[in-house]
């Protein structure tokens, strides 16, 4: 873990090379999905990817990316990955589809070696850099561990292409009894609510939230987030959830009724939740009873969402669910910032709007997020962002380096 | 506009400022530590004992992975899963018998682990009673050698690792007397595994110490299968010599795994023949119908305790740790609690204790190396192990190489090894 000090801190020498500082947040995402991309062509199960990109996170804690070529980066830690979570591939196949993949016309990468041993060579500095931390904790544990899918609703698993809840802890071999092998305590979610979550989750890794809390907290800001997607069945209990939001940051103001934009939500959602809630659990309580600050949760569920609003605005095939997730949540009463003012205000907008638009809230809302001159961001557009920085990079070192490698490689010669 | 070296950089070269920077920042190998000789080789590469400069001189143990090569020239080919394993395992795990990985060193397209050192190790310490003292480890020592074995066990089982090739090469032992399980190269990671452990590695442990549920052709397989190899282990400790030595069956041209006959026999020789009584699950492994038509045996393995492990509870705990049924056999932890560790003589920390000087295995004796690449000079290291008789074989399947140079290279472990009836799949040593 570390702090926000320190990711200014890696980025400082980049931000010297970039007109927009946004660009970054924007490579954040780009890379990352790039990172998933290539996962996907490979095979790769969600944990490898996510593996991959942690360790593409903690390597540009390091380094920047001006001084670096982040595709050779992403296809070393690809690589790196596979074998740390034992579902080892052959350094050809990463090779060779990354060359494939970066050199698409949207990517716009050309210069992309076929040559195994640059990335090999890159998986030994990358080793070293990551300190031979190669063992990687991540959300889903705790969220799978924390919740399990509702009983009665298992034959309804939804379309998970992006996500994989529904493949469970990996293989069950562990012998002996799991930790919390009975059940017990677990809360107990429609496996929409589950998939929901778990996509969240995979979401996070667009931005650099790995590096700042540790997992079993993005895991319950997921979670949280989740109840307001897909509010809990029980009314009294939903209530409470506000209640207790309400009372974290601002206790003066009395909550506003939810309750028409919850049903419509609810209906989209979750519309096996109302038949089948026979063990009432009260979600809030079990958020209390984890034991964690849920202050900070909310922030980090803040922090998720303003990653939807930036994400919004780049567009590469946007993934339709990543779009509307980022839509529903932004127009959510939390999307208007820990200011308790401003919270009331968003409140009664978001009330009339949900009144007004009545059953379709989310083409109103469209409005909202888009970027107001229109613009996307596009990967190839940063590509070339990228390539600049690397140039300017290059021209200011250009004139002194080349005595200080010349000097290098006489002594590499000679060693 | 970009000159001639930026573009050339960004077309051929695009991590070369990166590059620059990490080199230059490199501490090499030879600068941090001072390379006393040479240990051991195997197919992963080559062992060296080694002092490190700072002040404390601490001596180490350098594993260096051999680079792959492409013809004559030395080449990245990616770092090995075995490589990986162990640095990523070593990096979670802290535990006083567990060999300590101090650092990493990557250079020159090659690995270097950097770990903590260990005078002895259980093979070295059979052979010593076996060649040399020719007596039996005494009741004492052998009783604390197995405590701290499960005691490092139980800390890699409660971490969810198992180690998957326990074997007495494996197990370290320090001056001090302390048990260090070494060897993480196979050991693997089982909280929640993406894939099935069988399909990474067909193979797993090596033969006298396989449990019969692997040899039974097991797709899953546990813990179970480390707390069996541990009560090889401990048999061999107590006798000297390996309790089931089979012959492997080796793996077909199509990479098959054979059925391992001849190691089956060997342990339904002592154990008797398994049946459902026993082991429930026995009628659904996929070697069954070749197991059934095996000769029937009984099981004997009092007897065999009675001239070797004389103690009722020693006895009791080895016949739990090779139960056959991979669900009731002990646990590491229940290993702990066995009754023999809580009567007379108990368990000590210095597994050496009750032992006089004289008779305490000689240290570890390394040699000049013959490779070239990691000993700069011929150096002065005769004063080390000099007039001992057998080399020591640590970090598995390994095999101590005569000296080329050296004065002593002739009393060399070699020699010894073949003699004490070194395992064949040991053998890996290209002897003069």
């Amino acid at each position: 873990m570390v702090d926000r000090a320190t990711l200014a801190q890696a980025r400082y020498d980049d931000l010297q090379y970039v007109d927009d500082p946004e660009c970054l947040d924007f490579l954040a995402i780009y890379f990352a999905n790039l990172i998933t991309k290539l996962g996907k062509k490979l095979q790769f199960r969600q944990r490898v990817i996510a593996t991959a990109t942690v360790f593409f996170r903690r390597f540009y804690l390091k380094n920047s990316y001006c001084e670096t070529d982040p595709f050779t980066v992403i296809a070393a830690c690809c690589y790196l990955a596979a074998k740390a979570e034992e579902s080892p591939i052959h350094i050809k196949v990463i090779v060779a589809e990354s060359r494939a993949m970066f050199s698409q016309e949207n990517y716009n990468v050309k210069n992309f070696s076929s040559d195994n041993s640059k990335i090999a060579e890159m998986e030994f500095y990358l080793v070293d850099d990551l300190e031979g931390d190669l063992i990687v904790f991540h959300p889903y544990r705790t969220l799978l561990s924390l919740c399990r899918k509702e009983s009665g609703t298992h034959a309804s698993s939804s379309n998970s292409e992006e996500g994989e809840a529904d493949e469970g802890p990996g293989v069950g071999i562990e012998d002996g009894p799991r930790y919390w092998g009975t059940g017990e305590g677990q809360l107990e979610l429609t496996s929409a609510a589950l998939q929901t979550a778990w996509s969240i989750i995979n979401d996070t890794y667009r931005s650099q939230l790995c590096l700042l809390h540790p997992p079993h907290l993005i895991a319950i800001a997921s979670i949280y987030l989740t109840f307001i997607l897909h509010p809990p069945a029980r009314p009294d209990a939903a209530h409470t959830l506000d209640q207790d939001h309400a009372n974290e940051s601002s206790p003066e103001h009395p909550t506003p009724a939810r309750q028409p934009r919850r049903s419509s939500r609810q209906a989209n959602h979750a519309p096996s939740h109302t038949t089948s809630p026979k063990k009432p659990q009260d979600p809030i309580a079990f958020l209390a009873d984890l034991n964690v600050s849920l202050p900070l949760v909310a922030s980090i569920a803040q922090e998720i969402i303003s990653l939807y609003t930036l994400w919004d605005r780049y567009k590469e095939d946007v993934s339709p669910e990543a779009s509307k997730l980022a839509r529903e949540l932004t127009n959510s009463p939390m999307s208007s910032g820990a200011s308790p003012l401003k919270r009331t205000g968003s409140r009664s907008e978001s009330g009339l709007a949900s009144t007004s638009g009545g059953g379709t809230p989310s083409a109103e809302n469209r409005d909202d997020t888009v970027d107001p001159e229109g613009n996307y961001i596009t990967p190839a557009f940063l590509s070339s962002v990228l390539q600049r920085m690397r140039e300017a990079k290059l021209m200011d070192m250009a004139p002194r380096p080349v005595a200080v490698n010349k000097r290098l490689e006489r002594t590499l010669a000679a060693g | 506009m970009l000159d001639e070296w930026s573009t050339s950089i960004l077309n051929h070269d695009p991590m070369k400022l990166y590059r620059a920077k990490r080199d230059a920042s490199h501490r090499s190998v030879t600068s941090k530590y001072n390379i006393l000789g040479f240990i051991s080789s195997g197919t992963y590469g080559r062992v060296y004992k080694a002092q490190s400069y700072d002040e404390e001189g601490t001596i180490h143990a350098i594993k260096k992975f051999k680079p792959d090569k492409e013809g004559d020239v030395v080449a990245y080919t990616g770092i090995s899963q075995s490589a990986v394993r162990e640095i990523a395992l070593n990096r979670e795990i802290n535990h006083e018998n567990i060999v300590a990985l101090k650092e990493v060193i990557l250079e020159d397209k090659s690995i270097y682990m950097v770990f903590e050192y260990a005078e002895h190790d259980f093979l070295q310490v059979i052979h010593h009673h076996s060649q040399t003292l020719r007596a039996p480890i005494s009741h004492a020592v052998l009783k604390s050698l197995v405590y701290q074995l499960i005691n490092g066990l139980l800390y890699l089982h409660s971490c969810h690792i198992l180690h998957r090739d326990l074997k007495p090469a494996n197990i370290l032992i320090t001056s001090k007397g302390v048990i260090k399980i070494g060897d993480l190269g196979l050991a693997r990671l089982v909280y929640e595994p993406l894939q099935p452990l069988f399909a990474g590695d067909k193979v797993v442990v090596t033969i006298w110490y396989r449990a019969p549920e692997l040899l039974m052709g097991a797709k899953h397989y546990t813990r179970a299968i480390d707390c069996w190899a541990v009560g090889c282990v401990m048999a061999e400790l107590a006798s000297l010599r390996p309790i089931f030595k089979g012959d492997e069956a080796k793996l077909d041209s199509k990479k098959n795994v054979p059925f391992q006959r001849d190691q089956l026999l060997k342990i339904f020789d002592v154990l008797g023949t398994p049946d459902e009584k026993d082991w429930p699950g026995v009628v659904d492994m996929p070697e069954y119908q070749s197991m059934k038509r095996l000769d029937h045996f009984a099981n004997r393995l009092s007897d065999w305790c009675h001239s070797r492990i004389r103690a009722t509870q020693g006895y009791d705990l080895l016949r739990q740790l090779f139960i056959y049924d991979p669900e009731r056999r002990l646990t590491a932890k229940d290993a702990l609690q066995h009754k023999w560790f809580q009567e007379e003589p108990k368990p000590t920390w210095n597994a050496f204790q009750s032992v006089p000087q004289h008779q305490i295995p000689p240290h570890r004796r390394i040699t000049q190396d013959e490779a070239p690449s990691m000993m700069p000079a011929p150096q002065n290291t005769s004063h080390q192990g000099h007039g001992h008789i057998a080399g020591a074989v640590p970090f598995g399947q390994s095999h101590s190489k005569p000296g080329s140079s050296n004065s002593f290279a002739s009393q060399s472990g070699g020699a010894a090894y073949a003699s004490g009836g070194a395992p064949p799949s040991r053998k890996k040593a290209r002897l003069g």
